[in-house]
């Protein structure tokens, strides 16, 4: 009867008993939204990292990546491809030479780092095509030709066609320069690395710093995200002379980014949360308080502090079991609809958004998984914000609440 | 065989006691026999509800001692008395105080349910209980659904439901009209000569007062008279 007392009880004030159901609708609502915004934003920085920044996988010189020097490089090219296309999960394979140096114009000077590229094997490895907003890669038939980023591009005040002279060290430490002139400029969503890094041929490259079919850097893309680990595992006991690193390690602000992406979005949610809770504290008292009376008398005639303790707590589950699956269809309608059509935050400022390489458009995705551990939050907010009204429900004397 | 129900000894109720103590209750003797139909009279002011209160366990004597059946309830832990109040006393109150989201039925249902009675136990004597209040046919109502008088019916029907030693009644006709008074005390008073159940009212009722059997006068919290009046009704 306790059980049926606390049904009929939350329908006494509709209104009221909405209100906390809509709180509750609400509440987890804004929890799914936090989380799949935020899933979304991961995936889409991380697939960028893969996709248009590192691949998977990268192997260079063991030293390549403590010291940037140009002499650290892959030699056996032909004999490690070799080795690598043995391997099933490995889908695309893209060689590049890399050089650290100083771009001149005369408009000023800027620290570069040039990228030597095969653009057979780049335009698809980093989508660097499709970041090209002015130009159409290099054109055929000319030489020293640069494929910039539109942020160098505007601080140095570089247009298709304008000339600039990159200077660095070849793998004897000579002081090596060439004039190359843009032949297209590209856009991507990572700001900072439009600022440093230009793309050039890999021959003319090679040919400056005096490389002879060596190149600095092998990047490498799976089948599957998930191979990473076991993949990476067997480059390492197949290539134990080079340095194998996941885009993990390469990029380590991204994978921890990644990880604590998750404590940001349940500090979020307790925030979230603690509304919540003063909303729920505060209808349950007021409901408490308009039936004291009643608590009073039924406490006099024998009703143990178990027993009102569970009826203030049941209607809380029925309040809450109420707002819930309106809270879930709401948040995943909305993320699924903004995961098929996208949401646009450039309103938020695309350059901030870049400048932390994100993309505008972000497709957010709830993990499932995490639909447990919220509704848990939300279920046990809503029954620790009860707890209160239901202690005072118990500490009522029935002399005074009959006086009432 | 002892066949006192209600049996205080001494009792004062003080409020204020460390600044200027006021008497409400003060040195009560107070007696009552199985099948008494009594009522307490005074003024307002005079402390009848807290007398009730203190015999119902639902406050307790700054001094002496109250007995229910042999039990001595002002030593009882709260959770204890809170059992006690349940299977020994059935309360009647001014204000109807039905739970007003269950039905007539499952008001007086709701104190045998606490008691952890069985299904079949429950319907015999709710069903008995309706048909001698009179509302057998009202039975699935809920309390709004009610008259003053019915619900006040009701509440005689879930006093009675858990079998008590005695019922208290908190001026039970206060808010009543004469005929739903009249209705009312026809049911206690039949209860009360049928099933030999002790009624202890606080009332300033002359309707109630002239139907009682005893009379105890409160004044200021003391009593000033205590009038056994004869039952011509009794066969001799």
């Amino acid at each position: 009867m306790i059980l049926s007392m606390a049904w009929r009880n939350i329908w006494r004030h509709k209104a009221r008993s909405l209100v906390i159901m809509v709180s509750i609708a609400l509440g987890l609502f804004a929890g799914i939204a936090v989380l799949s915004l935020y899933e979304g934003m991961m995936i889409s920085r991380i697939r960028t990292v893969i996709d248009e920044e590192t691949g998977h996988i990268q192997i260079h010189h063991p030293k390549f990546s403590d010291e940037n020097e140009s002499k650290y490089l892959i030699d056996n090219i032909e004999n490690i491809l070799k080795k690598i296309s043995g391997i099933p999960e490995i889908i695309e394979i893209n060689k590049r030479i890399l050089a650290n140096g100083m771009l001149s114009t005369p408009n000023g000077t800027a620290g570069v780092q040039t990228i030597g590229i095969d653009t057979n094997t780049e335009f698809s490895f980093s989508s660097l095509k499709l970041k090209i907003k002015d130009g159409n890669g290099f054109k055929p038939n000319k030489k020293y030709q640069a494929i910039i980023g539109k942020k160098l591009a505007q601080k140095m005040k570089l247009e298709i066609g304008s000339k600039f002279v990159l200077m660095f060290n070849d793998t004897s430490n000579n002081l090596v320069s060439s004039s190359y002139r843009v032949a297209s400029i590209y856009q991507s969503t990572n700001a900072p690395l439009d600022e440093r890094i230009i793309y050039v041929s890999n021959y003319e490259l090679s040919d400056l710093l005096g490389l002879k079919g060596q190149v600095h850097e092998i990047g490498l893309k799976l089948r599957n995200d998930d191979d990473v680990t076991a993949t990476t595992i067997k480059l390492k006991q197949l290539l134990p002379q080079l340095k194998i690193e996941s885009w993990k390690e390469i990029s380590p602000e991204t994978e921890f980014m990644a990880k604590t992406v998750d404590t940001y979005s349940y500090i979020i949610m307790i925030i979230i949360m603690i509304a919540l809770a003063f909303g729920i504290l505060n209808t349950m008292h007021m409901a408490i308080m308009d039936r004291s009376r009643e608590i009073g008398m039924i406490a006099a005639l024998g009703t143990n502090k178990f027993k009102i303790f569970l009826l203030i707590l049941l209607e809380t589950i029925f309040l809450t079991m109420g707002g819930v699956p309106f809270g879930i269809i709401l948040g995943l309608s909305t993320t699924f609809y903004f995961n098929k059509h996208g949401l646009d935050l450039s309103g938020m400022g695309e350059d901030l958004m870049s400048n932390f390489g994100f993309k505008t458009v972000i497709y957010p995705e709830f993990p499932l998984e995490k639909l447990i551990p919220l509704l848990s939050i939300v279920i046990i907010t809503a029954l620790l914000s009860s707890l209160l009204p239901a202690i005072k429900a118990i500490n009522m004397k029935p002399i005074d609440a009959l006086k009432n | 065989m002892n066949d006192i129900v209600i049996d205080t000894h001494n009792i004062s109720r003080i409020y204020n006691p460390y600044t200027i103590p006021v008497y409400a209750i003060k040195n009560v003797h107070l007696h009552l026999r199985r099948g008494e139909f009594a009522a307490l009279v005074g003024p307002s002011g005079s402390g009848k509800t807290t007398l009730l209160n203190l015999i119902g366990g639902l406050d307790k004597p700054d001094e002496g001692q109250i007995m229910i059946n042999g039990t001595d309830i002002t030593s009882l832990s709260p959770s204890a008395l809170i059992n006690f109040r349940l299977n020994n006393i059935g309360f009647v109150f001014q204000s109807f105080n039905l739970i007003p989201v269950l039905t007539a039925r499952e008001n007086a249902e709701f104190i045998m349910l606490l008691q952890g009675r069985n299904k079949k136990e429950r319907e015999e004597r709710i069903t008995q209980l309706f048909k001698q209040i009179g509302l057998a046919d009202k039975m699935n109502r809920r309390p709004s659904e009610l008259s003053g008088g019915e619900q006040q019916r009701v509440a005689v029907a879930r006093a009675l439901a858990s079998k008590p030693q005695f019922i208290l009644a908190d001026e039970p006709t206060a808010n009543l009209d004469s005929k739903s008074a009249s209705v009312l005390l026809d049911i206690m008073y039949k209860l009360n000569k049928e099933e030999n159940i002790t009624f202890l009212f606080s009332t300033h009722d002359q309707r109630v007062i002239d139907r009682a059997r005893r009379v105890i006068t409160l004044v200021d919290g003391q009593i000033s008279s205590d009038t056994n009046i004869i039952d011509t009704s009794l066969p001799h």
